[in-house]
């Protein structure tokens, strides 16, 4: 364990550690562009200069590792400090002055580099034209990548990537000198399936999502951490949200699995959270769906409960841990009803962690060990044909997307016989048909804990509660019927997470053991009773790190 | 001095091996194979030869950084990617002696015990590399290269590798990732090619001449060749000179002649009888001298002394006709061109300080320029980039703007404004280029 000082601090670092770590563990920052920690160190961008003290010529903050004894000075120089402003000076001699309307604005390296450090003293020597890239400016190289290579710093961060960690190696250094741009490595479509991290391992605005720029600035986003609700492997992620509309997902550090890392399918169903169908409860009346309320609703579905001669409950891999475990309590436990969670096998999909290990995908549904492990009967397609068969009694549907099957005519077929209670969110035939809807919110105004397919027990927060319906042209641009500027999203609807729905049944049903009044409480009940979760407590489960803003979390990822 | 390293130049048919052996040719290479990898490393280190590439760093305490005790392969790459303007020593050497860089490369390769070796060569030399690959098909029916030479139990085997015409891969480790098939970036450094060199195995690469000195030492003893020279920089070195001469061309002389000797003795004083004005001492990447410092010594540390550097020894002579504003904007144009791109004071710097001078070239000097040009140059030499060519090209124009700054002063106070600026107008790329924006 190397002791060292930088500009003053003392600070015990691993051996190993670069002195960027270690004066992030110092509290100094040591400026960067082109190293990242998941990347291989490379020296390009010569930003990260820093005194040593006894050695004749500056080092490098990325390349140089942390020894016993050394005095680093990074501020307290006035040769690093120089040195760096000259780099500054070479990397903005050519970088375009479109900060107003380069979408990177506001979480570029470059830019907070140069407002920090340089405040307004920042002054130039150039006077020559700017190099330019004709052609190269507005560039799609694949299906969501932009490129616009006047922006780029040649920091080969995006190259790296492809390289080391997606391993398509498509990007690739083209020509020679100040002439180097980005390409794809034969002229090809950039279609790597994880393409949107090169996106956000670029420090400036070279390379930009389609899907998401010019959607929303960066400093107007807030970012919730959660976790992908894509496939089994649970990728820590940011929900970057504002005014109750999801923008975009992106990568939450964790090195156990997904390192700063994203696919695209995960990082694309950012959009579908903002799909709200359904607004509030809803009634059939003479085979129309009629609005009720919540008191109504739960005061008729809680009478249905009482009476039901057989009681099913399909559940689904994509709730909580916390809503499975009431789902269990409740209606396996107190109301003596079957429950299955059908689980669809999905595409395969991979993550590469921190250690260069790839996690490979078992199930497409965030939390199907979550179900296994509290002991829940997982069914696939034909096994919920087999449970839904037969029997006039009374269905619940906890998530009508827990199943490709429940959307099948055959499945339709089998639930007209009795009486169904379905809890939906997007428009689905088995919520049109039902006796009584109930609306969910999605995984943004919902909280709880997945478990991954590798065990870990992951919390997501809340991004906002009372979604609304999203009132948005195809284009991605405001709606013509939005009321008013102040509330541009449509008024905020009554959906309510499932945890609170089944929680209020207790209730309604007098069971007071289940009537619990957050997550955290279901989650304590959980970790006492169950084998599965024993010894884990709500406040220091992992995978959720303390709420950090848009800008910090640019330097990770 | 009598010739050594080209002593077969004009005699007949120099190349065969017939006339290399008949001349003693690889008893070198026999007698280093019965004296051991060790004995020979010590007798190159006691002859106090220096790299003959550029750097001046002493071959034998480069050989004695590979591991002793590491297993699996080692490499010995033989750099003669020659593109330093104004260097055509080791094109020489190979014209007329090949195999006395072959038998170098061999005893090398024994010395640090590698089986395999390279020779990388430049891509322009066709003919050299031909030359090279004749010669080593002839080393190899004689039984001096291949599986269990002369009976040693070493077995060594030499590929010529040809680069693909970029100056940047004669840094070392940019030819290295070069023959490992990849673009020729230049690595950071430590870890050093000693340690994790060509394939990650530990590597030493050097200089044809330096190699081309090895079978000499062997054969002659460390103690003729260090008498050759001054203390520490020993040995025969060939000096190419070009530029405004009587005389151009590869004059082998021992280290530590002063350049005035060089130009005026042996390459025949400036052409017609003009005054010296300036040279490079060593290549394009050199500090320039000027016609006052013609009596520096040309050896390794007067040069250092006198804050400029050997280099490869490429002397550039210039008379009183040349602008010297216009030979930087020549080097800076040159070293634009070759940067890599890789990182930033050179790739920004070289191309910004081209522009510069284009303008002053152009008659639209600013008063600020030479400073400005100061200013690049500095930030970009002295452990600013990843390899030496951020020095390579700051070096040479910083030391004409100090020394010939008066001849930028007369350019800038001449000047005209600059033209209004015409804004580019891009061609219509055609709706595929710019759809979904």
């Amino acid at each position: 364990m190397p002791k060292l000082t930088i500009d003053g601090h003392e600070v015990e670092v691993a051996a190993g550690t670069n002195l960027i770590e270690a004066a992030r563990a110092a509290g100094v920052a040591i400026p960067y562009f082109c190293y990242h920690p998941y990347l291989k160190v490379v020296g390009q961008c010569r930003i990260c200069m820093v005194e040593i003290a006894g050695q004749p010529r500056l080092a490098l903050g990325c390349a140089t590792p942390a020894a016993d004894g050394m005095v680093v000075k990074v501020e307290d120089s006035e040769r690093a400090r120089e040195a760096r402003e000259a780099v500054m000076e070479f990397l903005l001699a050519n970088h375009p002055l479109d900060c107003p309307v380069c979408d990177q604005a506001g979480e570029c390296l470059l830019q907070d580099h140069s407002m920090s450090e340089q405040g307004a003293k920042f002054t130039t020597h150039m006077a020559e034209t700017r190099r330019t890239f004709p052609g190269y400016e507005r560039r799609l190289i694949g299906p969501h990548v932009m490129q616009n290579q006047n922006r780029c710093i040649h920091c080969s961060r995006c190259i790296r990537f492809t390289r080391e960690i997606s391993e398509t190696a498509a990007l690739t250094y083209k020509s020679r000198g100040n002439s180097t741009f980005i390409d794809t490595f034969d002229g090809s479509s950039f279609d790597d399936p994880m393409s949107g991290c090169a996106t956000d391992v670029c420090p400036v605005g070279a390379l930009t999502l389609r899907e998401t720029r010019f959607r929303k600035r960066a400093w107007k986003l807030r970012s919730t951490p959660s976790v992908c609700p894509g496939c089994s492997i649970g990728c820590n992620i940011f929900i970057d949200h504002h005014e109750r509309v999801v923008y975009r997902f992106t990568p939450r550090e964790n090195p156990a699995i997904n390192a700063t890392w994203l696919c695209d399918y995960g990082r694309f169903l950012a959009e579908s959270l903002n799909e709200q169908a359904y607004l509030a409860p809803q009634r059939q009346d003479h085979g129309h769906p009629a609005p009720a309320a919540w008191g109504e609703a739960l005061a008729a579905v809680a009478a249905l409960l009482r009476g039901a001669a057989s009681l099913r409950v399909v559940a689904s891999a994509n709730m909580s841990n916390e809503e499975l475990f009431l789902a269990r309590e409740l209606f396996g436990r107190h109301l003596k009803g079957e429950i299955a969670v059908p689980v669809a096998a999905g595409e395969p999909r991979r993550m590469k962690n921190g250690k260069g290990e790839w996690l490979l995908a078992k199930d497409a549904h965030p939390n199907a060990a979550g179900a296994r492990r509290l002991g829940l009967d997982t069914v696939d397609g034909e096994g919920l044909s087999r449970f839904l068969y037969g029997g006039a009694g009374l269905t619940l549907i906890l998530d009508p997307e827990a199943h490709p099957f429940l959307a099948s005519p055959e499945a339709l077929r089998l639930l007209r016989v009795g009486t169904t209670v379905v809890w939906a969110r997007r428009s689905h035939p088995v919520a049109d048909g039902a006796t009584w809807l109930l609306p969910t919110p999605s995984l943004a105004s919902d909280e709880g804990t997945f478990t991954s397919s590798t065990g870990a027990v992951q919390r997501f927060a809340e991004a906002f509660a009372a979604p609304g319906t999203v009132h948005r042209t195809a284009t991605g641009g405001m709606s013509p019927d939005c009321p008013t500027i102040a509330l541009p999203w449509g008024a905020p609807g009554e959906a309510r997470p499932l945890w609170l729905v089944l929680s209020a049944l207790a209730r309604e049903l007098g069971i007071e053991t289940l009537d619990l009044a957050s997550p955290a409480e279901v989650f304590t009940l959980m970790a006492r009773s169950e084998k599965g979760f024993a010894g884990l407590s709500w406040e220091a489960l992992g995978g959720l790190a303390p709420q950090e803003s848009f800008r910090e979390r640019q330097h990770v990822g | 001095m009598e010739p050594v390293l080209l002593r077969a130049r004009g005699a007949a048919d120099s190349r065969a091996i017939t006339t290399y052996l008949g001349a003693g040719g690889y008893e070198g290479w026999k007698k280093a194979l019965a004296m051991g990898p060790d004995a020979v490393t010590k007798e190159v280190s006691d002859s106090e030869l220096r790299g003959r590439g550029g750097a001046g760093f002493p071959t034998g305490r480069k050989w004695s950084f590979v591991p002793k005790d590491h297993p699996g392969p080692r490499y010995l790459v033989c750099n003669a990617d020659e593109s330093e303007p104004g260097t055509f020593k080791d094109r020489e050497i190979i014209e007329y002696d090949p195999h006395q860089v072959i038998e170098g490369v061999a005893i090398a390769s024994f010395a640090i015990k590698a089986n395999t070796a390279y020779i990388y060569i430049r891509g322009e030399f066709v003919r050299w590399a031909k030359i090279l690959e004749e010669a080593i098909v002839e080393a190899r029916q004689r039984g001096f290269l291949g599986k269990n030479v002369l009976g040693s139990g070493f077995d060594l085997d030499i590929w010529v590798h040809r680069g693909a015409g970029a100056y940047i891969c004669g840094e070392e480790t940019a030819l290295l990732e070069s023959i490992e098939g990849k673009r020729g970036f230049p690595r950071l450094k430590p870890p050093f090619p000693a340690l994790v060199g060509l394939f990650g195995k530990p590597t030493v690469i050097n200089n044809v001449e330096t190699l081309a000195c090895v079978p000499h030492i062997i054969t002659r003893g460390a103690a003729w060749f260090a008498g050759i020279g001054r203390p520490k920089n020993t040995g025969p070195k060939l000096f190419g000179v070009s530029g405004h001469v009587n005389r151009p061309g590869v004059y082998e002389l021992p280290l530590g002649v002063t350049f005035r000797e060089i130009i005026e003795e042996h390459a025949g004083g400036v052409r017609g009888g003009r005054k010296l004005k300036a040279f490079f001492p060593g290549g394009s990447s050199a500090p320039v001298l000027t016609a006052a410092e013609v009596d520096v010594k040309a050896d390794f540390d007067a040069c250092a002394e006198a804050k400029t550097m050997l280099g490869s020894g490429g002397i550039i002579v210039f008379d009183d006709t040349v602008d010297m504003v216009e030979v930087a904007d020549n080097v800076a144009h040159f070293y634009a061109h070759e940067s890599c791109g890789q990182c930033t004071p050179c790739r920004e710097g070289s191309d910004w300080c081209m522009d510069i001078l284009d303008r002053l070239m152009a008659g639209h000097g600013l008063p600020a320029d030479p400073d400005t040009l100061l200013r690049i140059c500095r930030f970009a030499s002295g452990g600013m980039t990843i390899c030496p060519l951020g020095d390579a090209f700051s070096l040479p124009i910083s030391s004409i703007v100090t020394k010939f700054r008066d001849e930028f002063e007369r350019r800038i106070a001449a000047a005209t404004p600059l033209p209004p600026r015409k804004l580019p107008v891009l061609p219509w790329a055609g709706p595929k280029a710019g759809f979904g924006i």
